[in-house]
């Protein structure tokens, strides 16, 4: 168990944990869309997308606005447009714009304390990094 | 296919899959997908299809909704049923759901057991009770409604106070298990939604 752990070669780990971080954020990040003003659902996600670079499975976001709106986040109205078709524009309540401003002071502090833990691991030269835990692996292997 | 046919299907099956949401729900959700997949449709370089294919299959994406609407709806509920329900679901999801889902199981049934008891108590005074059973030198304790008679070397050590202490021990069951369940679905809806 621990030697799987260890094994620098298991390509897609880092890659699902990436994919978990950044769903993890995807509440806060829908909460966030909105606090300047009402927005649609394909609005929330070009949004995302242009200002965080978050990318998304487009259904995955309205299952999530779905909830926030039944916990009592967000509020949502539909509009008549232009486009011959109502949308349904999501706004922050009043209980959403206080959860989201204490999000977003825990994160910014997790996030910037965290970033300063990492920055001797950006800094350290990638090759040496690798040659050394390999190295290291190795000597795990040698049967006692 | 015409684009309106592959639309109007893929929003049958949306349909479909929401089958347990109310009509009202089902109906808002199924407006608002509609709204997406025209409105995204009619974005530069987009169709129809890669549209309806960035939103996944409508089974998985009724799953996400159902799975948030029991669960938060759940989290609110006092009804043991909906409750065990929701943590049943969560047991396909992990360990965490599994034990959540026995422990409920075990208080309620507990919880029931006593407060059924506590009402039997008045009716069957002699089959009902907390028993020290002193039988050939061990010690049993049993407790409950019991037919046929207990044994006549158990000793019912309660009496009439069976029925208050079975009656406020049951209830404290049942309350702290209907406390217990929505407090870790609240819980689990943190993550829940990241899987």
């Amino acid at each position: 168990m621990a030697k799987l752990r260890a094994q620098p070669t298991e390509g897609d780990q880092p890659d699902r944990w990436e994919a978990q971080l950044r769903k993890g954020a995807l509440e806060m990040a829908a909460l966030a869309s909105v606090w300047q003003g009402r927005l649609y659902g394909l609005e929330i996600i070009r949004f995302l997308e242009s200002h965080s670079r978050l990318v998304l499975g487009e259904g995955t976001i309205y299952p999530i606005l779905n909830r926030l709106k039944a916990e009592g986040l967000l509020t949502s109205e539909w509009v008549e447009a232009e486009a011959g078709h109502p949308r349904k524009y999501y706004s922050l309540t009043e209980t959403g714009r206080v959860r989201l401003r204490l999000m977003a002071e825990a994160w910014t502090s997790f996030s910037s304390g965290l970033s300063r833990l990492l920055e001797p691991v950006l800094q350290y030269p990638e090759d040496r990094e690798l040659s050394a835990a390999t190295m290291k692996l190795e000597e795990k292997e040698i049967p006692q | 296919m015409t684009s309106e046919m592959q639309i109007d299907s893929y929003l049958t099956a949306l349909r479909t899959h929401l089958g347990p949401l109310t009509i009202a729900e089902r109906e808002e959700i199924v407006r608002e997908i509609n709204a997406h997949v025209r409105d995204s449709a009619e974005e530069a370089g987009a169709s129809v299809e890669s549209v309806l294919a960035r939103l996944g299959p409508a089974e998985e994406l009724a799953a996400q909704y159902r799975d948030g609407q029991l669960i938060s709806q759940a989290s609110r509920s006092l009804s043991p049923l909906v409750l065990l329900r929701a943590t049943l679901r969560l047991a396909t999801k992990g360990v965490f759901g599994f034990v959540a889902f026995f422990l409920g199981l075990f208080g309620y049934t507990m919880g029931a057991g006593l407060v059924l008891t506590a009402l039997l108590k008045p009716i069957f005074p002699a089959n009902t009770g907390f028993w020290v059973n002193d039988y050939r030198g061990f010690g049993f304790i049993s407790a409950g409604s019991t037919f046929p008679s207990p044994p006549p070397h158990a000793h019912d050590i309660l009496g009439i106070w069976y029925t208050p202490l079975a009656l406020t021990l049951g209830s404290l069951s049942l309350l702290f298990t209907t406390m217990a369940i929505r407090k870790s679905l609240r819980t689990s809806r943190r993550w829940q939604s990241r899987m």
